[in-house]
């Protein structure tokens, strides 16, 4: 929730611990709808889930140690990189489905990394492996580091974990990583609880309002294409995550800039970054995405 | 028992978790509305996006037996320590769903990550000697 932190001018570690309550609330939601469908994989869940519990309480207690030593600025700068990176792989996520399967390895055998679930899309019974189980696992470590450092759900790096080095389906990878959250962020908002950075009337009404953002935007969602939401959610990612960057190094006086400046550099970056993309994967990638769809695209 | 079982009672604990949270939430922000303070603390304070009024002034415990007197804060308290349980109380039925499975690899999977939980939740905090301080609540809001 970057934008509380950015624009009501709140106490960073209170908005962390906010933020990582409302997570629990929107994946347990989610996923109590999810484990119908059948498409989570609770296995690869479960086994990824000791990376990102780990990571989660090493994060927190680092989150602990910037705080209590004046370093917020640390934070900050963190954040807007960890956004600005989530900017390539949100650009180019829905161009395939299904990935081009890899050899099964060791980790698939003795981890039971197998599964198939029923795809509406394409009408068919998709069967599936998992490999590179300790990719994913090192992956999942700093996705659960970052959760617990900055207090989010990590999940666009939960994905990642799954869908480049393990090399699930997109379906496979976004409920399974939605699954994992709230266990993630449920071993992160305890260390929270005691270092305080729960102020409980905050954290509450995040978490009603989050919640119902969630349900009323899923259903908006539906309503508006997949794509322009994408292109909308890209430039406020760009946006903010220069923003928070600028802001984190001002704090630290690394660079002096006033506010205002801060703020049109940032929409500046944000209009290069989204005629670039836009170019990239907008123009370019509406050949390809004919034949493409099915195919799958490789694994980049 | 067959799967299915299990998955709808893993679905169940996660929907029924979240919404009793909710619930409480809400209803502890009916009640600071109508009240307008909550554990002697007033309006101001608990509200204040700078407030002092975290989680290490109000000991569990104490916020808990406040419940009976209808406390806006011990239902918000509650309503977030649910929340929070309802994630490691579906590792616990990960646990007896791998079990019934003779998976015994999982077993020992889900378990660790149970002990994580139980880390990051009891040991952790009692090991670095992180304890709420009612003391401070109370010379924050000092009691009518």
């Amino acid at each position: 929730m970057p934008l509380l932190t950015l624009f009501l001018g709140i106490p960073i570690a209170y908005a962390a611990g906010a933020s990582l309550i409302s997570t629990i609330a929107t994946s347990s939601g989610a996923a109590s709808a999810y484990i119908r469908d059948k498409i989570t994989n609770v296995r690869i869940g479960m086994g990824l889930e000791i990376a990102t519990t780990t990571g989660s309480i090493v994060g927190s207690l680092t989150a602990a140690f910037v705080y209590s030593h004046g370093l917020a600025w640390i934070v900050y700068v963190v954040f807007g990189i960890v956004i600005l990176m989530s900017i390539i792989p949100t650009a180019q996520r829905g161009r395939y489905e299904i990935p081009d399967p890899r050899p099964p390895d060791w980790t698939t055998r003795v981890f039971k990394l197998y599964g198939s679930y029923y795809d509406e899309a394409l009408k068919t019974e998709v069967r599936y492996w998992g490999v590179r189980w300790w990719l994913g696992e090192l992956i999942m470590f700093f996705a659960g580091f970052i959760s617990g450092l900055l207090g989010i759900g990590s999940g666009a790096l939960k994905v990642l974990g799954m869908d480049w080095a393990m090399n699930l389906p997109m379906k496979v990878s976004t409920t399974t990583s939605n699954f994992m959250i709230g266990v993630t962020a449920a071993t992160g908002s305890a260390l929270y609880w005691y270092f305080g950075y729960i102020q409980p009337m905050m954290a509450a009404v995040t978490a009603i309002g989050v919640l119902i953002g969630a349900m009323s935007g899923t259903k908006i969602l539906v309503r508006i294409t997949n794509k322009q939401v994408r292109w909308v959610f890209l430039a406020i990612l760009a946006f903010l995550g220069m923003e928070m960057l600028l802001k984190g190094l001002y704090m630290d006086h690394i660079i002096t800039i006033p506010v205002a400046t801060q703020y049109a550099l940032s929409l500046i970056f944000t209009a290069i970054v989204m005629s670039l993309l836009y170019y990239r994967y907008g123009v370019l990638a509406r050949k390809p995405n004919r034949e493409g769809v099915v195919m799958g695209g490789g694994n980049a | 028992m067959p799967r299915w079982d299990m998955d709808y009672i893993i679905g169940l604990t996660l929907r029924y978790g979240v919404i009793i949270s909710i619930a409480l939430i809400l209803i502890g922000i009916v009640l600071f509305h109508v009240k307008g303070e909550a554990l002697g603390c007033s309006e101001n304070l608990v509200m204040s996006p700078t407030s002092p009024i975290n989680t290490t002034v109000i000991p569990p415990g104490y916020a808990l037996s406040r419940l009976p007197y209808l406390d806006p804060l011990s239902f918000i308290i509650l309503g977030l320590m649910v929340l929070i349980a309802t994630p490691v109380l579906r590792v616990a039925l990960g646990v007896a769903s791998f079990a019934m499975e003779r998976d015994w690899l999982y077993v020992l999977i889900t378990t660790v990550v149970f002990i994580n939980l139980m880390l990051a939740i009891f040991i952790l905090p009692s090991i670095m000697h992180l304890h709420a301080n009612y003391q401070l609540l109370r010379i924050l809001c000092p009691q009518r």
